[in-house]
């Protein structure tokens, strides 16, 4: 039953990530989906005979990877904003060459 | 009575996390989007705690709801996105239609697989709470690396986001 809920975030954030067209909707999306593989590990290590503290450890640190993953994309769209005037992805899909 | 009333609260947090994420799919405001994540969150660490995981649902609430959504709270406003701005167009038809290929191919190769193959009888166990020293014993014992490889992950991004945000503007090109 967990398994299939974050079955369930899973899909809405991939679902998300094609869809926006901003960069910051993607990122909401890009947390849906390490929220689904959280919850997946969690559910595996709890309601199974798995290793229950590797399980949650697991959690906590795909957490922390989380957090620094929504700091640097943030400064990246700071960057990307201030030097395009948007953050719409269509917009910022040319390259230098 | 109390499988009845996990039953219940397991349902009750399956339909925050779904309209939760929902939201924060379609919404056409990215600061209602934000708020369909904070929801999904909130679904999220009330799942952790009804499979006995205080302790990663207190981390959930305090890293995910408190940290990370005030960090993409700061990007929406730095992006400022007015009311006729980025997301307020609908998507285009192929967009959608990408989109909605995005979302079947893992929903119906794992969902299917999962309904199809459900857990075997012997192996689902009713969870039991983990002490917080035991896992404090884990990561300072056998995934010391693991631990100590977050911490400097997290430095690196520190430092680096703080290099990015204040490179000045000729300084980037070579």
């Amino acid at each position: 039953m967990y398994q299939l809920v974050a079955v369930l975030l899973l899909a809405a954030g991939l679902f998300g990530i094609v869809r926006r067209r901003t960069l910051v909707g993607m990122l909401i999306c890009v947390e849906l989906l390490l929220n689904g593989a959280g919850l997946s590990l969690v559910a595996a290590a709890q309601l199974t005979p798995a290793n229950a503290v590797l399980g949650q450890l697991g959690t906590l640190l795909i957490m922390g990877l989380a957090a620094a993953e929504a700091t640097l994309v943030l400064a990246m769209v700071v960057v990307v904003v201030r030097r395009f005037k948007t953050s719409e992805t269509d917009a910022v899909s040319e390259l230098k060459g | 009575m109390e499988a009845m009333a996990a039953k219940i609260a397991f349902a009750c947090y399956v339909l925050i996390v779904a309209v939760g994420s929902i939201i924060a799919v379609v919404a056409r405001s990215l600061v209602r989007a934000l708020l369909g994540l904070i929801m999904t969150l909130f679904g999220v660490a009330g799942m952790y705690l009804l499979m006995a995981a205080p302790l990663v649902a207190f981390m959930q609430l305090l890293i995910y709801v408190g940290a990370v959504s005030v960090l993409i709270f700061f990007a929406v406003m730095l992006v400022r996105s007015g009311p006729g701005g980025e997301e307020a167009k609908p998507a285009k038809m192929r967009q959608n239609l990408y989109a909605a290929l995005g979302l079947l191919a893992p929903g119906v190769v794992i969902g299917g697989a999962l309904i199809k193959r459900p857990l075997e009888a012997g192996l689902s166990r009713s969870p039991v709470e983990i002490p917080a020293a035991e896992l404090g014993k884990g990561l300072l014992g056998p995934y010391l690396l693991a631990f100590e490889l977050i911490s400097i992950v997290l430095l690196v991004a520190m430092v680096g986001a703080v290099i990015i945000a204040f490179e000045k503007r000729g300084g980037a090109k070579p």
